[in-house]
């Protein structure tokens, strides 16, 4: 069998590579369920689109990019290492000392933002709540285009991340012929460390997310808060630190994310890069049923698989686009989304 | 017999509307040697069309679209492609030819409106927002893939024709249309609606019909922006049309006080410039009096929100104190940016007007949210009786001195 045959006159489908781009859908949908988490936990508690939360994911990344210059990673450090014959190294103490400062340089943004913009908003209208959302993203954004380093190397992952360029696993199924003899077929899946590294991350995320929000005082708080704000603020529960605590965790979670993406992709980073995600993001929280943090996840792997499915297709280009039809499809099969619940209003 | 009895007062206005409108081109063009600027108060009729429209949609009904590019674009598009296949060899009278142009954006964006507005006007609130906005993006990518239209290289029209006449009668249906209907019975199952969707049922209005005709109408009126927007240029750019538009119009309903068609139509003639800014008002600013006026920005709506929450003394002082809060954190924050320029603290990297023109959006928008989030003008609606109103109680207190 060919490997590479024509389905469609000029459409090339490469069936061997399925494997290989089912798991790359998984690992992107893993950083977009992650920035989905932030969206909808926000969502849930407040009623709230939190348009600044892709803001939020690119400010984690720049902090990840500073600090590991502020580590010793910067363009010039490494210059003069060079020049002096010596070799750059990393361990991986260097990666969780980074993920833990972008964490929580984001929990402080989140809960700046929340406290000076979104606070004074809670009494007003929803709709002039989600305006000054929009008004908190495009100040971050044109803001940090003034402020942030215009043209950041490419990417930090090659000095910082001691998994860059390493090797990979690759899994070759092998098959037994009629005539007894193993062949090895050309279907190939192959994930580098890092890859490996940040699908083990984001899981270990959500098992502590899970555990904070089932099992500890503040998580019962926060879904008490979920389930019906008013009551649970008449229940002696303090919703406005309710509130603070979701918006720094629903942050730590896209600073990880996005010092993931950073260091083990090695996205360029320019100010106005959160915008995508985000928006992809909270397609996949809607996707999954907003406010439904099970559904988060779901959104998110289910939005990587089909760009990567998309993309395999032959239609890159429209990979973004595609995101907003399987949106709009769903929504309009399923109004609350997967796992979200159609509530009946009640007058 | 007056003139109004013999053809009633909708002929006259709409005789006035035109002659106006036709004078002001006329005059617009002898007086304003400049093509930039003609296009300047081109883009305000634009951006009032556009704003009153989208208002329609999200003020008026209550619905949230956030997506009017996409209907802008479709408009744009629709216009543009089919004014180069019809028209390329032999053109028609400028004002006709623009006409037809106009009728074709509007019809192919009232169709966008009800392919988008019939399914999706299920869904209530924040899901319809995503779906409209996932709607302007898709139209955006697939118009940018089209090789045909010149995808991210843009369309070149084959003429331009800029009608200053037109884009203000324009302007001036949508604002027509949009108040007449709130007089209306029609208009009030409208309101109904945005007040209150079960109870607006329940007195036997139908919801889904009536959204969807809000939904094709503002649609229509932002298609046929659309069209004249086109042909001003004679070039239209998927780039043109992003999500950045949607939020500036939205930004404009919002800031002019949702429903409120004055407010809308205010807004858009002040925040349309934003976009230009870099071309028309040139200023430098140094990065400290940048920092020190955003610290000073961030003093002044803490203070307006304090005394708007917890003063409630008489409302002469109220004013006064509303009037030294507004301005003299800004003040202080200009000391002090000249302060930190004079002994260079943060550098001397210096901004220009192009840089900072989008922060300025995003600072007036957050401003204007924080310390009066109803908008502008709330619900209000410019009206003579007011300014009646007004000048009789003046005249009132002139008498009793």
């Amino acid at each position: 069998m060919d490997a590479v045959f024509p389905l469609v006159a000029g459409l090339h489908l490469d069936f061997n590579a399925l494997p290989q781009q089912f798991i790359n859908g998984i690992v992107v949908g893993s950083i977009y369920a992650l920035i989905a988490l932030g969206y909808t936990m926000v969502y849930g508690v407040l009623r709230l689109i939190n348009f600044a939360h892709g803001e939020v994911f690119m400010l984690g990344a720049y902090t990840a990019l500073l600090s590991s210059y502020a580590m010793g990673y910067s363009p010039e450090a490494v210059k003069k290492i060079f020049q002096s014959g010596g070799e750059v190294t990393s361990s991986p103490l260097n990666l969780v000392i980074l993920i833990l400062v972008s964490m929580a340089v984001c929990a402080v943004i989140g809960a700046l933002i929340e406290f000076f913009a979104y606070r004074p908003m809670r009494s007003e209208s929803r709709t002039a709540a989600l305006i000054t959302a929009i008004g908190v993203s495009l100040f971050l954004q044109y803001a940090g285009q003034l402020f942030l380093p215009a043209n950041p190397p490419p990417s930090i992952s090659d000095k910082v991340n001691p998994y860059s360029g390493s090797f990979s696993h690759v899994f070759k199924p092998a098959v037994i012929a009629e005539d007894g003899n193993v062949i090895s077929t050309a279907m190939e899946v192959s994930i580098t460390h890092g890859r490996l590294t940040m699908l083990v991350t984001v899981i270990v995320l959500m098992l502590l997310l899970t555990y904070l929000v089932m099992y500890t005082k503040a998580g019962r708080a926060m879904r008490a808060a979920s389930h019906d704000f008013d009551s649970a603020a008449l229940m002696g529960i303090n919703v406005n630190r309710v509130v603070t605590f979701t918006f720094m965790l629903g942050s730590a979670l896209a600073g990880a994310g996005a010092m993931m993406l950073a260091t083990f992709e090695g996205t360029a980073l320019q100010p106005f890069f959160g915008v995508l995600p985000g928006v992809k993001a909270f397609v996949a929280a809607v996707l999954g049923g907003i406010g439904n943090i099970p559904g988060a996840v779901l959104g998110g792997i289910v939005m990587g698989l089909a760009e990567t499915f998309v993309t395999w297709l032959g239609f890159s280009q429209y990979k973004d686009a595609v995101a907003f039809v399987i949106l709009i499809i769903v929504l309009l099969l399923k109004p609350g989304g997967l796992l979200g619940s159609s509530k009946v209003e009640k007058v | 017999m007056s003139l109004s009895k013999i053809l009633g007062t909708r002929v006259i206005s709409i005789l006035v509307a035109v002659a106006a409108c036709v004078l002001l081109d006329k005059a617009l063009s002898s007086v304003i040697q400049d093509a930039y600027y003609i296009r300047l108060v081109m883009l305000a009729g634009i951006y009032v069309t556009l704003s009153v429209s989208l208002n329609l949609i999200n003020g008026i009904t209550g619905q949230f679209s956030i997506g009017h590019a996409g209907f802008y674009m479709v408009g744009a598009y629709a216009a543009g492609l089919s004014s180069n296949a019809f028209f390329d060899k032999q053109p028609l009278d400028m004002p006709a030819y623009l006409l037809i142009s106009v009728l074709v954006g509007a019809g192919a964006a009232a169709i966008a409106g009800l392919i988008v507005g019939l399914p999706s006007l299920r869904l209530k609130g924040d899901y319809l927002a995503v779906v409209t906005l996932g709607f302007g993006e898709i139209i955006r990518i697939v118009t940018l893939n089209q090789e045909q239209w010149g995808g991210s290289y843009g369309y070149n029209l084959t003429h331009k024709y800029q009608s200053i006449a037109l884009v203000f009668l324009l302007a001036i249906l949508c604002v027509a249309v949009c108040r007449n209907l709130l007089k209306s019975a029609h208009g009030l199952a409208f309101l109904a609606i945005r007040e209150d969707e079960v109870a607006a049922q329940a007195m036997g209005i139908n919801l889904t019909k009536t959204k969807v005709t809000a939904f094709v109408v503002g649609a229509a009126f932002a298609g046929a922006a659309g069209a004249l927007f086109a042909h001003d240029s004679a070039f239209i750019n998927p780039d043109l049309f992003k999500m950045e538009v949607s939020f500036l119009i939205l930004t404009m309903v919002v800031l002019g006080g949702t429903g409120s068609i004055t407010g809308s139509v205010l807004a858009a003639c002040t925040l349309f410039i934003i976009p230009e800014m870099g071309r028309i008002i040139k200023f430098e600013v140094s990065q400290g009096m940048l920092v020190a006026l955003l610290v000073g920005v961030g003093a002044m709506v803490w203070s307006v929100r304090r005394i708007t929450n917890h003063y409630h003394g008489p409302k002469s002082t109220k004013s006064l104190l509303y009037l030294t809060s507004f301005f003299a954190p800004l003040v202080v924050g200009f000391v002090l940016g000249k302060l930190i320029e004079t002994y260079t603290i943060l550098g001397d990297k210096v901004y220009k007007a192009n840089d900072v023109r989008l922060v300025i959006l995003s600072v007036v928008l957050l401003v204007v949210m924080l310390i009066r989030p109803t908008g502008l003008l709330g619900h209000h609606e410019f009206s003579w009786d007011w300014v009646k109103r007004k000048l009789s109680r003046r005249m009132i207190l002139e008498a009793e001195a």
